[in-house]
């Protein structure tokens, strides 16, 4: 109480947030579900949509499960006057939180520079900056409520935003993750499964290139595991990219009629 | 638009998209003269505005609202605060403007938008003046505990009229709160007891008294409705574009509550001078528009 006197602005949310770590599954546990009632390899449904923000060159709209995002392209326009002449474009990627995000995340939304910077790096291999010299393409994400898989969605829905403002790419791009809970995979995981992981993979790709631009592994993983969740990763992309190219076929015969 | 004459030969023969570009004040000025507005809005409507309520789960109410392309966010976490000495049995309500580098080409990042605290500290001063929440709802413990309602209110397309917008996604966002039901426990805090407290060492505190029972909803007395005008020459326009904003730079703000009474007025500097019968049409404007916000609000609650 003595704390609370000193300092009377100090709040706190009468949540109680479960901590616990389920136990380890061991191979009896097969009737386990996920928390949402979805199968291990079955991805959130997703729905997307371009031209959320009329303000932007391209933007769009991501909603998986709980996890919902707004990404805006802006230009390409003028560099930043302090940068220096250069004959390929530029890419400057942010992603921020909203204050409500998440309720585990306190009043701090504020800018993920880790996610803002592998976003940079997820979608540099895919874009044809040669085609828009000496000037720089914006890409700002903002996670309305974060809702697990973060980051895949930002990404995804990047990539459907730059395809909207119309910039050169040499595919779309899409980003999927999967987590490794004791021996078992699951694509696509939620927040609680995210939080009591062994091990994570994120991979990045061109759907119809079959090309990755990022892979991210941390945590325990065994080879066979690894090429179960690429395997994973590869069969999820492709659908994702026939949603995100349906998503722009409709928006383009919507304009134009 | 120093060559008034020299403009007004181009404008014969230069394509409309490329006019609107090089004059766009006389590109408006053609279609006020005619009184309409470049977007096919008689000078006094305002766009077509719509509000949807709880859209974010993670919060405990929130609401987005739309006017034309302009679309606000608005979300409220309840937390616990113990009140001040000076009014042990009141709540507090903390509201916050975001202008995120998405919603506008103008701002980027680490560089805040120069009019979101500006926003920001208006909306927090029409909330606390128009009597809408009464503070004494948000007592838990008299003295002890009380709330402390989190409002952040995010743009995410700014195209004009940001106040308004953000004024009803922020009333909505209050007529969608759910308080939690709450009940003090043994080391003196509050803790939610409602429905996702599934936890088992929860069950303990599920057998103590919940202290708010009954408030779950506040009470909205006074509800406060705006428009936005500009005022260039002797033309009155409602609900104006970000467009119209950046090429005439007389703005005023009207706040009317339920009862008509203004609660708020603001002209935030601009060239044109204002007389008392344009103050006086603005105002007028002002309360057809919160007869419409009404019937948008009231429709919504019946769903």
């Amino acid at each position: 109480m003595a704390a609370k006197q000193r300092d009377a602005a100090t709040t706190y949310s009468p949540r109680i947030i479960a901590r616990t770590r389920p136990p380890i599954f061991k191979d009896s546990d097969l009737d386990w579900t996920r928390p949402d009632g979805r199968g291990f390899h079955q991805c959130r449904p997703a729905l997307l949509q371009t031209g959320a923000v009329s303000s932007a060159s391209g933007s769009a709209y991501a909603e998986f499960g709980n996890t919902k995002v707004i990404v805006s392209v802006f230009g390409p326009r003028e560099s930043k006057k302090a940068t220096s002449y250069s004959d390929v474009g530029r890419l400057n990627c942010n992603v921020s939180y909203t204050t409500f995000a998440s309720p585990t995340l306190g009043s701090q939304g504020t800018d993920h520079k880790e996610y803002a910077s592998m976003l940079h790096k997820a979608l540099e291999g895919v874009i044809m900056m040669e085609t828009f010299p000496k000037t720089t393409v914006d890409v700002f994400a903002l996670v309305l409520e974060s809702g697990g898989s973060d980051l895949p969605v930002v990404i995804s829905c990047a990539g459907l935003a730059l395809a909207d403002a119309g910039i050169m790419m040499y595919d779309l791009i899409t980003a999927v993750s999967v987590s490794c809970i004791g021996k078992r995979l699951m694509i696509d995981p939620v927040t609680e499964e995210e939080g009591c992981e062994d091990g994570s993979f994120m991979m990045t790709c061109m759907p119809s290139r079959s090309e990755i631009t990022q892979l991210t592994i941390t945590g325990e993983w065994t080879t066979p595991n690894i090429n179960e969740a690429m395997q994973l990763c590869m069969d999820a992309s492709s659908k994702l990219g026939d949603i995100m190219r349906d998503c722009l076929k409709q928006a383009a015969s919507a304009s134009d009629e | 638009m120093g060559l008034p004459d020299s403009c007004q030969d181009l404008s014969t023969e230069m394509e409309v998209d490329a006019f609107r570009r090089l004059f766009p004040l006389r590109f408006f000025e053609r279609h006020l003269s005619e009184s309409l507005r470049p977007d096919g809005r008689p000078l006094g409507k305002a766009r077509d505005t719509n509000v949807n309520l709880g859209l974010v789960s993670s919060a405990d109410g929130s609401a987005l609202a739309k006017i034309g392309s302009t679309t606000m966010l608005a979300a409220i976490r309840m937390e616990v605060m113990t009140p001040s000495t000076d009014s042990p049995d009141e709540g507090c309500i903390a509201v916050e403007f975001h202008m995120p580098p998405i919603c506008s080409p103008t701002v980027r990042p680490g560089r805040p938008a120069d009019e979101a605290p500006v926003i920001s500290k208006r909306l927090s001063d029409v909330i606390s003046s128009c009597d809408m929440i009464d503070l004494k709802e948000l007592c838990l413990v008299s003295g002890k505990a009380a709330w402390m309602g989190y409002l952040d209110i995010y743009c995410l397309d700014a195209d004009g009229a940001l106040f308004d917008a953000a004024l009803l996604s922020a009333v909505a966002a209050f007529s969608n709160l759910q308080i939690p039901v709450v009940a003090l426990n043994d080391n003196g805090r509050i803790v939610a007891i409602n429905g996702d407290g599934e936890q088992e060492n929860n069950a303990s505190i599920t057998e103590k008294e919940a202290v708010n029972k009954e408030k779950r909803k506040l009470t909205l007395k006074n509800i406060p409705f705006s428009l936005t005008c500009i005022l260039h020459k002797k033309y009155i326009l409602a609900d104006p574009t970000a467009e119209e904003e950046s090429i005439m730079d007389t703005l005023v703000t009207v706040v009317l509550d339920s009862s008509d009474q203004i609660v708020n007025f603001n002209k935030s500097g601009g060239s044109a001078l204002v007389g008392s019968s344009a103050i006086k049409s603005c105002v007028e404007l002002a309360r057809k528009r919160g007869k419409e916000l009404k019937q948008i609000l009231g429709d919504m609650d019946i769903d």
